[in-house]
């Protein structure tokens, strides 16, 4: 009997050993502190409430607006098209498959951008990236785009622009669009799941 | 880091540029391990000649413990990986069906190939078959697809339903295989006259 056999038999045999003794290693995809840190400071991490309108009322297909307040929060009032998932849920795995999507901004929001910013935290250690924080969360979307004040007189012209927008924007949210859609009725969005690896069905 | 094409390190278009190199690497291993003639792969069922589950449980354990390390280092993601639905009575029932066609034909589907490669009349009379197989197979396949499709246990891998733990699973392969080489060898050695162990270089 050849000698080499007993060294690949004893080879083996230690190189499955070996799998005992490895130190538990977490591979989970988070983001390491400096990765975060830096994301952290970037201003471009918040999307006004402007935006957020202009997005809405132009039909955005990119936008995917995630309120991350409570149910009952929800379900009394919430942005059009935007769907729910509570803070203390979005490390279930039900709800991560609505981060991530390719091609979809996912943009947070609460009522201030407290919940909103640590939901934004934790999608980001969770690895998740194209996630947004709307500034200001719903208090500002009232001041801005509900009830937007008057600009002075003597304020610029990018400022009446931005007031004539914002003044068209609460129209479209609060009643011009009424008789169409929207009004009680929340939108399903189609969630596409990542597909799995293409199926490799081998035979010998 | 890997799967390469999940994690979109290479784009799908690579499939087919992949699919061909393993291809031609599994057709040449076959081949090199004597799977083309249908006397080596018959062997195993007559008890004279193992070789057939030597060389596939080799695979099996190098890809285990392969595995295993290389989820370790983090060069692949084993949540990525697509595991097989496990359709439990129908694929019991397959495989009896598979072993017979082994048995009867002394090819498999893969080793038929490398038979006909190498000009054997036997190959291509069992990939004839074969293809005829298929053809009946897809055209009746409304009749049975009930019975294919039942007793799914979903994308389960062997670990979960048993509750070990890959390390553990992977030690038993291990043991079993070590020595389902080392008793079949003997069994060889005990049948045959003309055995001649292969020589490392």
């Amino acid at each position: 009997m050849n000698k080499n056999y007993i060294y690949l038999t004893v080879l083996m045999l230690v190189l499955a050993a070996g799998l005992f003794v490895l130190p538990e290693r977490d591979n989970s995809k988070q983001t390491n502190p400096e990765d975060l840190m830096w994301s952290i400071v970037q201003p471009t991490r918040f999307i006004s409430t402007d935006v957020v309108a202009k997005m809405i009322i132009e039909r955005d297909p990119t936008l995917e607006l995630i309120d991350v307040r409570s149910e009952d929060e929800y379900s009394e009032f919430s942005l059009e098209k935007a769907i729910n998932i509570p803070l203390d849920s979005l490390t279930s795995e039900n709800y991560q498959n609505y981060l991530g999507i390719k091609g979809l901004k996912a943009i947070f929001y609460s009522n201030d951008d407290i919940k909103a910013d640590q939901a934004w935290v934790i999608a980001k250690r969770l690895g998740f990236d194209n996630i947004y924080v709307m500034k200001g969360g719903l208090n500002c979307w009232m001041k801005t785009i509900i009830e937007p004040t008057q600009p002075n007189e003597t304020a610029s012209s990018e400022e009446f622009e931005l007031y004539s927008f914002r003044k068209g924007a609460s129209i479209y949210f609060t009643g011009a669009n009424m008789e169409n859609d929207s009004e009680g009725t929340k939108a399903v969005i189609n969630v596409q799941r990542k597909k799995k690896t293409s199926v490799v069905e081998g035979g010998c | 880091m890997g799967p390469l094409i999940p994690q979109g390190i290479i784009t799908g278009g690579w499939d087919f540029v992949i699919a061909l190199l393993l291809g031609i690497a599994f057709g040449f291993i076959l081949e090199a391990s004597g799977f083309s003639s249908s006397r080596n792969i018959t062997g195993a069922f007559y008890g004279y000649n193992f070789v057939v589950l030597r060389v596939f449980l080799t695979a099996v354990l190098v890809a285990m413990i392969g595995l295993l390390y290389f989820d370790y280092f983090g060069w692949i993601d084993m949540d990525l990986l697509y595991i097989l639905p496990t359709y439990l009575t129908p694929m019991i029932i397959g495989a009896i069906i598979m072993g017979f066609g082994f048995l009867i034909g002394g090819f498999c589907p893969g080793t038929s190939y490398t038979g006909i490669a190498i000009g054997k009349l036997d190959a291509m009379v069992f990939t004839g078959g074969l293809f005829i197989g298929i053809f009946v197979f897809s055209e009746a396949f409304p009749l049975f697809s009930d019975f294919y499709y039942s007793d799914n246990m979903g994308n389960v891998t062997i670990t979960e339903v048993l509750g070990l733990s890959a390390e553990v699973f992977t030690m038993i392969m291990v043991v079993v295989g070590l020595a389902a080489f080392w008793v079949t060898w003997l069994i060889e050695k005990r049948v045959r006259k003309n055995i001649n162990p292969y020589k490392f270089e």
